[in-house]
């Protein structure tokens, strides 16, 4: 255990520090503050959108950092040879990737957490900037702290998809991880469009395909509650445990799956 | 018990998109290496050094044959708290600094914060590396890494080291630095394993060597014993010579080679008695510079050894396993 | 310390297995449970297709593309959510943002119609909706005879307006391009007015002709309606029979088929059983048949 511990502790540090997530996060950062011109733009609904761009950038970084940093794990370190000298530390193979991914998903989280503070001090700027009367007409206040649950649903689908950029790269090079990655994302965030596509007029062997893919692959969508955080509406307790604890289960059996494929790779 | 064991130990991989050609790697690799000992594996690039050592560290699996270290299976974890590794051009992780590379290391092995401290401060002085240690090591050259990776395979105070090329990016001080560092291993009671094909440093520091070409051990042994240990000419240095002398000699040397202002070196097959041959120039008025034996030189050997083997006509790649 | 490989790669296999049912079988249990959050509070910040055009910098083909998907989704989950009043009211403006960024997008013009001019609750019930898009596509692709065609659909099955719908048919049949079965539908629409003889062709032309396996499918349910249509035509006397023996109208089906009226519970083309109102003894197709709502003014 203090195994795995030390080597999380190791990956926090190197990647904390790695470039390409501040200007990822810096980028969000601006997303958020352009939101606020743009908001200027659409008289009244300016709380909506910035709240809705404002998650919707954190989500998107968040998903490219979590891509990026999936794939430094394994098959970076693998085309660059630094996984040598640790594997040959007394550490399994499993220490190994259950350690990386833990520092990994800490340093998720604090970038996520670089972006939250953004995000409520533009809407603190907003709040203090608009004039009470208006403010009555709103939803939801601005610094609404049930934001907050989106932004936790939002560390638990980086979670996944940290897990599946891992899988991947134990058997894949960087790029076809990070490509495969995306296109798993892209895939669990239609699943409910999956299950219902012969309404669309797909033909019923795409249709068979579509259920099977919906009921295999991990539903992405219950984890986007900007729709209803952002009007207010109540995101209960239960629908929090219910959604962490499925894609949990997921994480788990990717992190398996990667140990399995991972224990007996020959590193070239 | 050997510090290091391995028995037919043998590595196929197969070639070409289908998968279809075998390649041996390494084929039925049989060694040992005593505690204590410095044990050099020499052999040409692509011979399969690097192969080994992966598979001494479990990076690789074998195809078949067993390997031990310290008496215990390769892959069992527990042993690889007792032995260090560097890699060949190790590369580390850029954004930590050097110092935080020990640690990190160093808790990964279990030891305390502050043991770790202790042990990367002391680790980085003995391996020549100063004040840089705090810098991250993406601003670092080749050989400063290499020292790194010294360091880093020593964090443990292991029983047995492997060296990938341990010398590789070094000046001609850290070479240096190097040896001695491995010296004073061997003085702990450290087994040194190392792979290089630069033989001097073999022949300055191993008490033992191991030949492999094209994936098999070709010799293995003392380096005493492998070499012959018998002058195979002798080395005359005389001065004060004028060239009819040499003519006149001429035909009872092997060589002679022209150092200039009247010096020359001869070489003398064994048939010829030195002392005679010394006795006669400096009766015409030479004078002696040095007279050596020649023995065969490791260099000599490695390239006999190579040479045999591209003519046993072996070959790795075989159309049938 | 740590167990030999095979025995750790064993325990690795069961794990994964045990987890991988786990999680799929969690899935599947919980998705019923998550409350659906519907995008119908989807908000347009761009307005103007115009402006749109301009905004997506030429990436029109790809924007188009892109809003068809959208509006294609929001029908679909509109339709398919559960809440109390549904509003369909952005899928003419997604619609016409489509059409605007690609104006040649035919299944845009085409199945975009079918879903504006779907009934009430099913979709936004808006005809009038559907025959500007079509026209527009007209205005686009002056030669489509394909466009008159629905149009002149849409007025006769929603509006229910043959007159109107045998006028669409007409010009359709002048293009170069309209197949020759056109002019003759017009006549017969306008000589059997709300005949269904007419509809009939109409629909079966479209099932067998009909690029989308999705408009074919709503071709075949059209004549299924029809069907029902005729159904309810001779089922309705018959309720109407019942009333006149006993001055109020049957309780249910299965008071008919006591009173010796009908063999047992009727269903429709689907299998779904028609309703019968106890009040005003009307006999409808059931709200749960995929047939709901038959056209109005029937």
């Amino acid at each position: 255990m203090t195994a795995v511990l030390a080597i999380a502790r190791g990956v926090f540090k190197d990647s904390i520090r790695d470039r390409v997530p501040y200007n990822l996060v810096f980028f969000a950062v601006l997303l958020m503050a352009a939101s606020f011109l743009l908001a200027q733009l659409t008289a009244g609904q300016d709380v909506k959108i910035i709240k809705d761009l404002g998650l919707a950038a954190a989500s998107l970084m968040g998903v490219l950092i979590a891509v990026f940093f999936g794939i430094g794990l394994v098959a970076k370190e693998v085309e660059r040879r630094s996984i040598y000298s640790l594997l040959s530390k007394p550490i399994t193979r499993s220490q190994f990737i259950v350690g990386k991914y833990l520092g990994l998903v800490f340093t998720l989280i604090a970038n996520l957490a670089v972006m939250a503070l953004a995000y409520y001090g533009v809407l603190a700027y907003l709040d203090w900037q608009t004039p009470a009367s208006i403010k009555a007409g709103w939803e939801a206040a601005a610094l609404d702290p049930m934001l907050l649950k989106a932004f936790a649903l939002i560390a638990v689908e980086l979670m996944l998809v940290t897990a599946l950029a891992l899988f991947f790269s134990t058997f894949s090079s960087t790029f076809l991880s990070a490509a495969l990655t995306i296109a798993m994302y892209v895939i669990g965030h239609f699943s409910d469009d999956l299950r219902t596509l012969e309404s669309f007029g797909a033909s019923p062997a795409l249709a068979m395909i579509g259920r099977g893919l919906y009921y295999a692959f991990p539903n992405l969508s219950p984890l986007n509650v900007t729709a209803a955080v952002v009007h207010g509406q109540a995101v209960t307790a239960q629908h929090m445990l219910l959604a962490s604890g499925s894609i949990g289960l997921y994480v788990a059996v990717l992190l398996v799956a990667s140990t399995l494929i991972f224990e007996r790779r020959d590193f070239k | 018990m050997d510090a290091i064991r391995t028995e037919g130990l043998t590595k196929h991989y197969t070639k070409g998109f289908w998968r279809s050609r075998p390649y041996a790697a390494l084929e039925d690799l049989t060694l040992h290496v005593g505690q204590g000992e410095v044990f050099g594996f020499l052999g040409p690039n692509g011979a399969g050094k690097t192969t080994t050592l992966k598979l001494l560290m479990q990076l690789i699996f074998p195809t078949s044959g067993r390997a031990e270290i310290l008496g215990r299976p390769v892959g069992d974890v527990s042993v690889r708290r007792r032995i260090g590794y560097l890699p060949e051009n190790p590369y580390f992780y850029d954004n930590l600094t050097a110092e935080e590379l020990l640690i990190y290391f160093a808790r990964v092995f279990g030891y305390s914060a502050q043991d770790g401290r202790a042990r990367a401060s002391r680790l980085l002085d003995e391996v020549g590396i100063g004040s840089e240690r705090r810098f991250q090591l993406r601003k670092f050259s080749k050989g400063m890494i290499q020292r790194v990776g010294i360091a880093q395979a020593l964090v443990n105070d292991p029983e047995v080291v492997f060296f990938d090329e341990p010398m590789s990016g070094l000046d001609p001080i850290g070479r240096r630095e190097v040896r001695e560092l491995i010296l004073r291993l061997r003085d702990k009671g450290c087994a040194v394993f190392f792979s290089s094909h630069v033989l001097s440093d073999a022949e300055a520091l191993c008490s033992r060597v191991a030949v492999v070409v094209k994936g098999r051990l070709t010799a293995t042994g003392r380096l005493s014993d492998l070499l012959a240990n018998r002058a195979r000419a002798w080395e005359l240095v005389v001065s004060s010579v004028s060239q009819p002398v040499i003519d006149r000699i001429a035909p009872r040397l092997t060589g002679v080679t022209v150092l200039g202002e009247g010096r020359f070196s001869l070489e003398l097959p064994l048939t010829v008695a030195p002392e005679q041959l010394l006795a006669e120039l400096v009766a015409t008025g030479a004078r002696l510079v040095s007279l050596n034996p020649v023995r065969e030189t490791l260099e000599d050997f490695f390239v006999q050894q190579v040479r045999a083997t591209d003519e046993a006509g072996i070959v790795r790649e075989r159309t049938a396993s | 310390m740590a167990p030999p490989l095979r025995t750790r790669r064993t325990l690795h296999w069961i794990a994964f297995v045990v987890l991988l049912v786990a999680a799929i079988g969690t899935q599947t249990a919980i998705n019923g449970a998550f409350e659906r959050f519907t995008p119908t509070q989807e908000v347009q910040w761009v307005r103007s297709p115009g402006v749109m055009r301009r905004l997506v910098l030429g990436f029109n083909s790809v924007a188009a593309d892109i809003y068809w998907i959208r509006a294609v989704q929001y029908y679909g989950s509109t339709k398919l959510s559960k809440a109390e009043n549904k509003d369909y009211g952005f899928l003419f403006p997604l619609l016409d943002i489509t059409t605007t960024l690609d104006p040649r997008f035919n299944i845009a013009y085409r199945f975009g119609a079918i879903l504006l001019s779907e009934g009430y609750p099913n979709g936004p019930g808006r005809p009038e909706d559907a025959i500007a898009l079509l026209e527009k596509g007209i205005r686009e692709s002056p030669n489509k005879w394909e466009y008159y065609l629905d149009a002149g659909f849409v007025e006769y099955w929603w509006h229910d307006d043959p007159k109107a719908a045998a006028d669409w048919f007409l010009r359709g049949s002048k293009l170069s391009t309209a197949p020759n079965w056109l002019q003759p539908l017009a006549a017969s629409v306008l000589a059997e007015g709300g005949d269904q003889v007419a509809a009939r062709v109409l629909w079966t032309q479209l099932a067998q002709t009909a690029e989308q396996e999705w408009m074919r499918r709503t071709a075949r349910t059209r004549l299924q309606q029809l069907d029902a249509e005729n159904v309810i035509g001779q089922l309705q006397p018959i309720v109407n029979s019942f009333y006149d023996r006993a001055n109020r109208f049957p309780t249910g089906w299965d008071e008919m088929t006591r009173a010796g009226l009908v063999r047992g519970i009727p269903l429709d083309p689907t299998g779904v059983p028609y309703t019968l109102d106890p009040v005003s003894g009307a006999v409808d197709v059931a709200e749960e048949s995929s047939l709901y709502p038959l056209r109005r003014g029937l």
